[in-house]
């Protein structure tokens, strides 16, 4: 049986930093089981709208609701792949584009588990965490409602 | 009955507010309720929406017991 992991901390209010995430890589030094890091991010994309080109996104969330879901994603990401560590952190608020959004970062003594899981985990987030985003466009304060595909 | 219902998105841009007590006179399933989501926002027929029930995406059918948390959420669009 799988031991539960506690809850962590996912939202962080505005866009994902370079230097978090280099801080993140580097704090797991210590951890000296890990073969394998595999690492997403999600930035935010100049799509060409009518209107002008999309200059970010501002995200909200249902967030108590959000955070059960990351929790279970987290869950079942342990259970299914060989992890020895999993972080996931996503923006709040507004992200202009060229930002990052979304961190997702695992890690296992092996490759193989390492890239599976990153690409699962961020499928799962994908449809099933309830996070809006709005696509600001041009420069008339028009937008539209961001859909994942 | 009367329970919170909460509104997210293009959903909080149509009801003008982001969460509102609703009155219901008698019992009620969250197919219902939709319906009279529907009759006081007519704009949210053009648009994709799941229900939530307790932080729980619920089927039309399930009854609403209170106290219960309603939550209207459109696509998703995390990443």
């Amino acid at each position: 049986m799988e031991k539960a992991h506690k809850p962590k901390k996912v939202f962080i209010q505005g866009p994902i930093s370079p230097d978090f995430v280099a801080k993140s890589i580097a704090s797991h030094q210590s951890k000296t089981g890990i073969g394998a890091h595999a690492i997403f991010l999600g930035q935010i994309r100049a799509d060409q709208k009518e209107g002008g080109p999309v200059t970010g996104i501002d995200y909200t969330a249902y967030e108590e609701m959000a955070e059960q879901a990351f929790y279970d994603i987290r869950e079942a990401a342990f259970a299914k792949f060989e992890l020895t560590c999993m972080h996931i952190y996503h923006s709040l608020g507004l992200v202009p584009t060229g930002e990052i959004s979304l961190f997702v970062f695992v890690s296992s003594p092996h490759r193989r588990a390492a890239f599976e899981a990153s690409e699962y985990i961020v499928e799962e987030i994908k449809a099933n965490v309830p996070i809006f985003g709005k696509e600001l466009i041009g420069e008339a304060g028009q937008h539209v409602w961001k859909e994942n595909k | 009955m009367s329970f919170q219902v909460k509104y997210f998105g293009m959903l909080a841009e149509i009801a003008g507010l982001s969460d509102e007590v609703w009155n219901a006179a008698g019992g009620l399933t969250v197919g219902q309720f939709r319906e009279q989501i529907l009759d006081k926002y007519p704009a949210m027929r053009e648009k994709k929406f799941k229900i939530a029930v307790n932080q729980r995406i619920s089927e039309d059918f399930l009854l609403i017991e209170t106290p219960a948390e309603i939550a209207l959420l459109p696509p998703f669009a995390g990443g």
